[in-house]
């Protein structure tokens, strides 16, 4: 049963409104709302056990919320699984875990979505290795990102390109909204600016972003809009050119009371 | 790319001797000329078809152990699986022996008994994997316990024969050391390294057990695979069950008896990580024969078949050693 949204002048590109996430007796969301606009990069912040990575889960399809509803394009949706959500066109990068490292960088390019052999090698269940190793190496170079060899394993390369190709994955399959949490987490200065790029590069495609980071100057580089959490519940939600570095950190900690 | 040549052709030897493939073939080559020197008599079809048959029941539930462990589980039941499934068959294959079933009927249907407890035992141990969230190595202790006690209840300790005479004449070699239980096993073991390394249903095992979360979050029905994966070690055990039972002419709750050590020594051998993701099939077939090799090696120069234990505990710890030696070589280019 999907119940469609009567929709304002734009409706947003996907939306949760309401949702509320317990573990036992401790509250992790508490009824928080968050809305994004294909074409807009929102940032989302908070301190640890704000509710960041619940919330994460619960946009990703890795949690479901207790209460509260998803809409995806102004039809409420559900999802049971992770594979649902991509099914619909959102792709997440996970902090620190997105690949498996012992397999090739085609091979995580691919998890999940494999391309088969034709014929009846195919119907048995047997992998097109080579053709999925070569569409790798372009669709991550149609994103600008560059890793030297395709059927290389994910841990013989370096943190920074492990974490390229995360990305690189990420933006080629997103149809609609992708979500990266900590996507410059452990990167150097160089790698975290070609990060930024790739998020104004899908921003600019008219993918839905949503950027989670505690380093709040890449935040106030190149998000629209800035969405803080604290203590599970949304404390604010306001254009980025609202804030700068010493008025998002108050609002964060709670030095700064803001109403949403 | 552009390191000093000398420094890049000794780290390709290094590289070369370190593939765990041509270090067990130098072994396996090793032991055969040990063997044949201290008695000639090794050196014979009789002897590699002895090791054959040996090697192929092992080897089985050796591949079934190598995709659990490389999706980062591990199968203690295999054994107790396979004295279980032999059992239940040799109770049917009785029965139609009594009603005067033909003998390639009656060993059909045998055949299909094993396979069928062997995949159900398995999928129960998926099932108390996923389901019900115990940890693979307490899941399948569970079912060490249950099918290996049933075994012994169910028989009271005694082989259940009585079936077709003739099926021990299967094991007879018909080309070269090669019977037609053990080609059968060679092709089903061929398949399932091609399954392991070229088809969706390995790369998931590999993906599950190199990063679980990963491969959850790619979409991947983790559970689901889980349980296949553990069907597939029961059903394979399961043949392996049926393979004792051929070569023995009956079924024996002590068919398979502890055969879960040897199989993860094999995986071990072999090369395959027990913290899941990396292993090569190859490694574990070579891995099962290097350890029948010993085993019939040991007997025929005259030494206590007890010394196998030792020899086999030394070349763990030689497999384990060359292993870090790779990961670590691997870390510091």
């Amino acid at each position: 049963m999907t119940t469609v949204n009567q929709s304002t002048p734009s409706t947003p590109l996907y939306e949760v409104r309401n949702v509320s996430k317990s573990y036992g007796p401790v509250v992790a969301l508490d009824q928080a709302n968050l809305a994004i606009h294909a074409g807009e990069v929102v940032g989302l912040v908070g301190d640890n056990g704000a509710g960041k990575s619940t919330l994460v889960k619960i946009l990703s399809g890795a949690l479901q919320p207790n209460s509260g509803s998803i809409f995806l394009e102004g039809v409420e949706r559900s999802w049971h699984s992770p594979h649902d959500a991509i099914e619909a066109g959102i792709e997440t990068l996970y902090q620190d875990s997105g690949l498996a490292p012992h397999l090739s960088v085609g091979a995580n390019v691919f998890l999940g979505r494999e391309i088969m052999r034709p014929g009846i090698l195919g119907w048995l269940g047997f992998l097109a290795q080579k053709s999925m190793d070569e569409k790798a190496h372009a669709d991550l170079e149609r994103v600008g990102i560059s890793v030297p060899n395709s059927n290389r394993s994910v841990a013989q390369l370096s943190g920074g390109q492990r974490q390229a190709v995360a990305i690189g994955r990420a933006v080629a399959w997103a149809r609609k909204v992708i979500i990266l949490d900590e996507p410059t987490n452990h990167l150097g200065a160089r790698q975290s600016g070609e990060v930024l790029e790739v998020i104004k590069a899908a921003k600019s495609k008219g993918l839905g972003v949503i950027f989670i980071s505690h380093t709040l100057p890449h935040v106030l580089q190149v998000t629209d809009r800035i969405v803080v959490l604290r203590l599970g519940r949304v404390v604010s939600d306001a254009p980025t050119s609202t804030f700068n570095a010493d008025t998002l950190l108050g609002t964060i900690t709670g030095l700064i009371e803001s109403q949403t | 790319m552009s390191a000093i040549p000398a420094h890049n052709l000794s780290r390709r030897l290094l590289r070369y001797f370190a593939n765990q493939q041509i270090i067990l073939l130098v072994v396996l080559l090793a032991l055969g000329i040990f063997f044949t020197i201290n008695n000639p008599i090794f050196f014979s079809t009789n002897v590699f078809a002895n090791i054959l048959l040996d090697w192929a029941p092992l080897t089985l539930i050796a591949v079934g152990e190598t995709f659990v462990i490389v999706s980062g589980g591990i199968d203690l039941s295999v054994g107790a699986i396979t004295g279980f499934s032999g059992i239940i068959a040799a109770f049917v294959m009785r029965d139609l022996n009594h009603l005067m079933w033909g003998e390639p009927a009656t060993l059909l249907v045998g055949l299909l008994v094993t396979v069928i407890v062997g995949s159900g035992l398995g999928f129960i141990n998926g099932i108390l994997i996923t389901a019900m969230r115990l940890v693979p190595f307490v899941a399948t202790l569970v079912m060490l316990g249950a099918a290996g006690g049933l075994s012994i209840v169910l028989t009271g300790g005694a082989p259940i024969g009585d079936g077709p005479a003739n099926a021990i004449l299967l094991t007879v070699p018909i080309f070269g050391p090669f019977s037609i239980p053990v080609i059968i096993v060679v092709v089903v073991v061929v398949w399932l390294g091609l399954v392991l390394h070229l088809s969706r249903f390995g790369r998931y095992t590999y993906a599950i057990g190199s990063n679980s979360f990963s491969a959850l979050v790619a979409g991947i029905n983790v559970n689901r695979y889980t349980i296949k994966i553990y069907t597939l070690s029961g059903m394979l055990a399961g043949l392996a069950g049926m393979f004792f039972y051929i070569r023995l002419g009956s079924g024996a709750p002590t068919s398979g008896l502890n055969s879960e050590l040897d199989a993860i020594a094999s995986v071990v051998i072999g090369g395959v990580a027990l913290s899941g993701g990396v292993g090569v099939f190859a490694g574990t077939v070579l891995g099962a024969l290097i350890l029948t090799t010993i085993t019939s090696g040991l007997i025929i120069i005259g030494v206590a078949p007890d010394w196998k234990q030792v020899v086999v505990a030394l070349l763990i710890a030689f497999a384990v050693l060359a292993q870090s030696l790779r990961l670590t070589n691997r870390s510091a280019s």
